[in-house]
């Protein structure tokens, strides 16, 4: 009998606890559904990472397959967004782009890393720019005075002209464009890192690790950076906005992914030339594809920053 | 015609014109190449020179705008745009005019007289032609010009359009208004290398490097601005050597301003379609679009020709992998011309064959089209070490539109072959900055009337059997370069067309090019716009274009 109620006690805790995973997992979903501006993003946002996840069963057609035959075309039955100027289907070029963007970052010819170019762009600058900015705003002194000023003439240039010089350097690749993405992004991460960790490196907490004898690299990474994760994924979500927004202009330039990669950049570029000629759909659906997903990153953004503040 | 002295070549040329083995066209070309004026050249072939008909009486002044680029110049001789020699043309001009039919005519030359053996060439200046700072033009200028041209640290591509058959020692002042040119071999095609678009004549006394900072020629305009990047403003010359059809010197317009509108097409296509411009210079830029966008445009004529104008898929024989034969003509196996055509240029063009030769060149000697065949492409690549294929990189200019989807398709195409083309896209201005230094390319040649100038240009050596400046594939082959100098000296052109055929076949068998078409082009300008036509090489003249009244 005993054992029996230990057994229903081991239960209680372990679905206790498994409802506390549950509804800690829930927790983020609940708070943009709690927002409807977040909802209109997410729903934005998620729209592209499905039909950018599940691509090769929402198309017959490869994003690179010639029909030369049929270019230029508009929607019909065969292509419902209709054909490129190489008679590429244009859905199945816009959404195996959204892969590039969002889910598969092509390192090299043969080699392909997990998340998108943008995002690695942005977590690559998250990276730069939150160590920067800790090492900043901790450390304090000629160490802050040499990064921020650093990190300011950087910020002086203007962001298009940078990423063109940085791209045209490097040479237009994927790897290139992720590095742009973090060199113009971490500047701005750096700053904002830096004004959280000024204010909570006075906290009661980080005195009472120093006086414990933590490392400064414990205090930085491990009692800091946590406590600064909220304004940093706001953050972020904007930044995946910009990069996206970054590709797609360094695409248009022909510094992006060269072709005849499926860059919606690039494809607006090409398309364009054929704008006059009376056939408009290969620039406008990656025109719209770039600006839905740039609204919908800073509508989740927006929207979870209002909800964030609110909670506080 | 009998106080003309008529080479014996050209009665030659008639005989063959008799015979059906020439045709009227290529008689008036060759016979006007050798010296013989326009009107007796038309008598012989039993036709009479009628004078120009207008379909508008002619109306004076007004200023037209033209959309181009407007990029640095200072050494006319060292122009390689047509942009640039666009704007330049009508300050300074050429010693001989090469019309849209591809007939050479004397310009700033009386006429020129040539020996039986095509070795010595006698220009004769027309005299009372000034400058526009007032010097005349004589003989010392265009010994000085042809200097520049042959100097090699000039850098001109003259030097290799000419330096085979021309040496600095081989250019005779006779007298003040006489120059003779003594030939290292015999060459047919002077007096049209003589319109190369560098080849403008300059001022002896005045010229020191820059022409922007004293832009003194004979031409009909002079220089008010120009600002690199934004515009060239010419203004009419009150004391142009030549007439108009009402008496009055040339030109009709009061001025010409280019303006740069970049190198997209988009804001040249909305300017001429809202009337702000009234002609699109596209030069090296032209595409398709130009083509697609005007053609049913009511406001809008577009002038179209059909032009040796190709992209070239050049390969530095002297690197890795394309040192190797089978490796090249592996790369060519894979051009699938006419999907390359269709897609690339919407079938606005000829089929190419992997030689320089355009099919409406005189000397061109029929071949076959190649076939795509990409399984004997990977076969000749196994053959040639590459069982599991072989990763290429393509340099390609991302203006232009049309080589970058041929890029594509080779891409596709190529990769049944075994060939991983990575594609490496980067501005015209990059692309031209290494334009022969990129081991895989795709290089804009422009239009040249004869077969043989581009082969002189291109693919041939120096004395010191060095690639010519231009050689961007370093392809120097003993016979190939023997034949080219053997067919500049024949002027019978089925002789000449023997000769063409093994050149072609050497370049098909063993050549450093891939060429899947040639372009047609187009020159479209408002309706107002009267007397203007679309040149095969690019070339805009508006000496005697004028603007009608609206209606």
């Amino acid at each position: 009998m005993g054992d029996v109620s230990q057994l229903n006690e081991y239960e209680y805790i372990e679905g206790k606890e498994r409802k506390s995973l549950l509804s800690k997992s829930l927790r983020p979903f609940a708070l943009i559904f709690s927002s409807r501006t977040a909802t209109v993003g997410f729903a934005i946002v998620s729209f592209w990472i499905i039909v950018s996840v599940f691509a090769p069963f929402l198309t017959p057609y490869s994003p690179t397959y010639q029909d030369w035959k049929a270019p230029n075309q508009g929607p019909s039955w065969n292509h419902p967004l209709g054909t490129d100027e190489l008679g590429r289907d244009l859905w199945a070029r816009l959404i195996y782009g959204a892969r590039i963007v969002l889910v598969i970052f092509p390192v090299s010819s043969g080699l392909w890393l997990p998340g998108g170019t943008a995002l690695w762009g942005v977590a690559m600058a998250l990276l730069v720019g939150s160590t920067l900015g800790l090492i900043s705003g901790y450390k304090g002194g000629w160490i802050d005075e040499i990064v921020m000023r650093l990190l300011d003439a950087m910020i002086s240039i203007p962001v298009i002209l940078l990423y063109l010089l940085l791209v045209a350097a490097l040479g237009a690749s994927a790897v290139n464009v992720v590095i742009a993405i973090a060199i113009v992004g971490a500047p701005g991460i750096a700053r904002l890192v830096r004004g959280l960790t000024l204010d909570i490196k006075t906290r009661d907490y980080i005195r009472a690790a120093e006086t414990r004898g933590e490392s400064s690299l414990y205090i930085m990474f491990v009692e800091i950076l946590p406590n600064t994760k909220g304004p940093i994924i706001i953050d972020a979500m904007l930044r995946v906005g910009y990069a996206v927004f970054a590709m797609g202009t360094l695409g248009f330039l022909g510094l992006g992914l060269p072709p005849p990669s499926p860059d919606w950049g690039s494809m607006v570029a090409k398309g364009r030339e054929f704008i006059l000629a009376g056939a408009p759909w290969a620039a406008l659906w990656p025109s719209v594809a770039i600006a839905s997903l740039v609204v919908g990153l800073n509508l989740l953004a927006d929207g979870l920053r209002e909800e964030l503040t609110r909670y506080q | 015609m009998s106080s003309q002295k008529i080479n014996e070549q050209v009665l030659e040329l008639k005989n063959q014109m008799d015979k059906g083995l020439l045709s009227r066209r290529e008689f008036l070309r060759y016979a006007a190449l050798l010296g013989v004026s326009l009107p007796v050249a038309l008598r012989m072939v039993g036709l009479v020179a009628s004078p120009k008909l207008q379909a508008a009486p002619v109306r004076r002044g007004g200023t037209i705008k033209v959309s181009s680029q407007v990029h640095k110049i200072t050494h006319p001789a060292q122009i390689s745009w047509l942009a640039p020699s666009n704007q330049c043309r009508h300050i300074a001009e050429y010693l001989t005019f090469t019309d849209s039919n591809n007939i050479t005519h004397p310009y700033l030359l009386k006429n020129w007289e040539v020996s039986d053996d095509l070795k010595t060439w006698t220009l004769n200046l027309r005299q009372g032609i000034k400058f526009n700072n007032g010097d005349e033009l004589t003989a010392d200028d265009v010994v000085f010009t042809m200097n520049q041209w042959l100097n090699k640290d000039v850098g001109s591509s003259m030097l290799g359009l000419m330096s085979g058959y021309l040496d600095p020692t081989g250019i005779e002042k006779v007298s003040k208004y006489q120059i003779r040119l003594h030939l290292k071999r015999p060459e047919i095609a002077v007096p049209e290398h003589l319109f190369h678009y560098p080849a403008m004549i300059l001022n002896h006394r005045t010229f020191e490097g820059d022409f922007i900072k004293k832009p003194h020629g004979t031409g009909p305009f002079v220089l008010a601005e120009y600002r690199e990047g934004e515009r060239c403003v010419l203004k009419a010359r009150k004391d142009y050597w030549r007439k108009g059809s009402d008496g009055s010197p040339l030109p009709y317009l009061d001025g010409i301003e280019f303006l740069d509108m970049g190198a997209e097409m988009a804001p040249h296509i909305g300017a001429l379609k809202t009337g702000e411009i009234h002609v699109i210079e596209a030069s090296d830029m032209g595409g398709i679009d130009l083509y697609l966008s005007f053609k049913n445009d009511p406001n809008v004529t577009v002038h179209a020709v059909a032009t040796a104008q190709t992209r070239v898929l050049r390969m530095r024989v002297d690197r890795k992998p394309w040192d190797d034969n089978r490796v090249r003509k592996a790369l060519k196996l894979c051009q699938n011309r006419e999907k390359i055509l269709a897609l690339a240029y919407y079938k606005q063009g000829l089929l190419g064959q992997d030689f320089h030769v355009y099919p409406k060149h005189p000397e061109y000697c029929p071949k076959p089209v190649p076939k795509y065949d990409p399984e004997k492409a990977r076969q000749l690549l196994k053959e040639a070490g590459y069982p599991n294929g072989i990763e290429v990189n393509l340099a390609v200019g991302s203006d232009w539109a049309d080589v970058v989807r041929y890029a594509e398709i080779l891409k596709e195409d190529a990769a049944p072959a075994g060939f991983r083309i990575n594609i490496q896209t980067m501005p015209a201005s990059q692309y031209w900055e290494k334009w022969t230094e990129v081991d895989l390319g795709i290089t804009p040649w422009t239009h040249r009337p004869l077969g043989t100038m581009v082969l002189n240009l291109a693919y041939v050596a120096d004395d010191q059997g060095k690639p010519v400046p231009w050689n961007e594939t370093r392809w120097v082959d003993k016979e190939f370069c023997d034949l080219v100098t053997q067919a500049n000296g024949i002027l019978n052109v089925e002789e000449r067309r023997k000769v063409f055929c093994k050149i072609e076949d050497i370049m098909v068998e063993r050549g450093p090019i891939g060429i899947s078409y040639w372009r047609n082009t187009w020159l479209p300008a408002r309706k107002v716009v009267q007397n203007i036509t679309a040149h095969p090489t690019g070339y805009l003249v508006l000496t005697e274009t004028w603007i009608a009244k609206k209606s």
